[in-house]
């Protein structure tokens, strides 16, 4: 009887530790992800950063720091519609943070300054304006 | 207070509790510092005038303030080649199109361009007609050098002491500056739509001998290369340009 019990205790350790192991590779896979995007962004390669974000955002799609992210890279490529959204959902998922307020916050406010509004503004060549 | 502070380090040192929250402490502050990456992006800036609407310029020749101490210095085609610089620093935008050379001479043969009609802008919405424009762009210019004297301070090696001492050595600084204004005349209602002066510097050290020599050399490369920059600055204000805002990304 006692061999018994001791069995399932084993098993259901057994089972414990391999979902423990798979919820940590999905945090890793996550983790990693956004590293590689925000060395990718600081490259200014936001394409691939973007899509990176995206699948971290699939994986884990309650993680308010990828929607963030994500909101950087839409913003950072003029696809301010995409990133108003992106934003709005990293401040509901974490209200309480103040770098997603901060970042929602001048985004709307370029769109006020520029009368950009949701629609779409790829940025247009270097030659079409002015280097700053 | 001190005491408190005291007995406490040493409470550190004999109880391992108090270490042990005082180095978690730190790995969690140490954590949180690291948590966010500042980038900068790219952000569209839209035109501070409707480009719409005014699409075509005409640049008329730019005109030497009467205060201008240098006034006599300066050759008077100067105020022609700023505002030529103007006119590529314009046509070089997709948004604009702007009145070339060779018209604008035509156009402006045996008209006065002196400081007074920069204020007359019933006369210069009368040019703008001609030219068939929608904007008219003068402006005057005032370029004035000052001079003062300045200290370097380095270090020297003194073989008497054996080691570097600290050491100066003074000199004279000669700035240049060009006050640019610039103004954007409505041809149809006859208003001034833009008025801005652009303030344009640059810095030469000199001896007391070379001082006398820049003082007698030519100036007009260094107006030319100040008109190029503020010509730059108007051209980046009146069209849609990029600029750098910051924002933070999650690590």
């Amino acid at each position: 009887m006692q061999q018994k019990y001791t069995r399932i205790q084993l098993a259901s350790v057994f089972v414990l530790l391999i979902l423990i192991g798979c919820a940590s590779h999905d945090v890793t896979r996550v983790e990693d992800y956004n590293q590689f995007a925000i060395k990718a962004a600081q490259a200014g390669l936001w394409n691939e950063a973007i899509f990176r974000w995206q699948q971290a955002v699939s994986i884990d799609p309650d993680n308010a720091g990828a929607h963030n992210n994500l909101g950087v890279g839409y913003e950072a490529l003029g696809k301010i519609a995409e990133a108003v959204s992106a934003y709005q959902r990293a401040t509901e998922l974490d209200p309480d943070s103040k770098y997603y307020r901060i970042n929602y916050r001048r985004c709307r406010l370029h769109i006020r300054r520029s009368g950009v509004d949701s629609e779409e503004t790829q940025p247009e060549s270097s030659e079409e304006l002015v280097e700053n | 207070m001190q005491k408190k502070i005291k007995s406490f380090i040493l409470q550190s040192y004999t109880q391992p509790k108090i270490t042990c929250m005082l180095v978690m402490g730190l790995l969690f502050l140490s954590a949180c510092g690291n948590k966010v990456t500042r980038v900068s992006i790219p952000v569209k800036v839209q035109s501070e005038i409707d480009i719409n609407t005014y699409s075509n310029f005409a640049v008329l020749p730019f005109v030497s303030e009467k205060s201008s101490a240098k006034l006599g210095e300066l050759p008077i085609e100067i105020g022609t080649e700023i505002a030529a610089l103007l006119r590529s620093s314009l046509a070089r935008q997709k948004h604009f199109e702007v009145v070339d050379k060779q018209e604008t001479a035509r156009i402006m043969t045996g008209e006065v361009i002196e400081e007074e009609l920069l204020s007359d802008t019933e006369r210069l919405s009368e040019l703008g007609h001609y030219f068939e424009v929608k904007g008219i762009i003068v402006g005057s210019y005032r370029f004035y050098t000052d001079t003062q004297p300045a200290r370097y301070y380095g270090e020297r090696y003194s073989a008497r002491q054996q080691r570097y001492v600290m050491d100066y050595q003074d000199y004279m600084q000669k700035r240049y500056l060009l006050s640019l204004r610039i103004m954007i005349i409505d041809v149809d209602t006859e208003k001034i739509i833009w008025d801005e002066a652009y303030q344009q510097s640059t810095a030469e050290a000199h001896s007391i001998g070379s001082f006398v020599f820049s003082q007698m050399a030519p100036q007009e490369a260094t107006l030319r290369e100040l008109s190029k920059r503020a010509a730059a600055e108007f051209t980046r204000d009146i069209s849609p340009h990029y600029e750098q805002e910051d924002r933070f990304l999650m690590r």
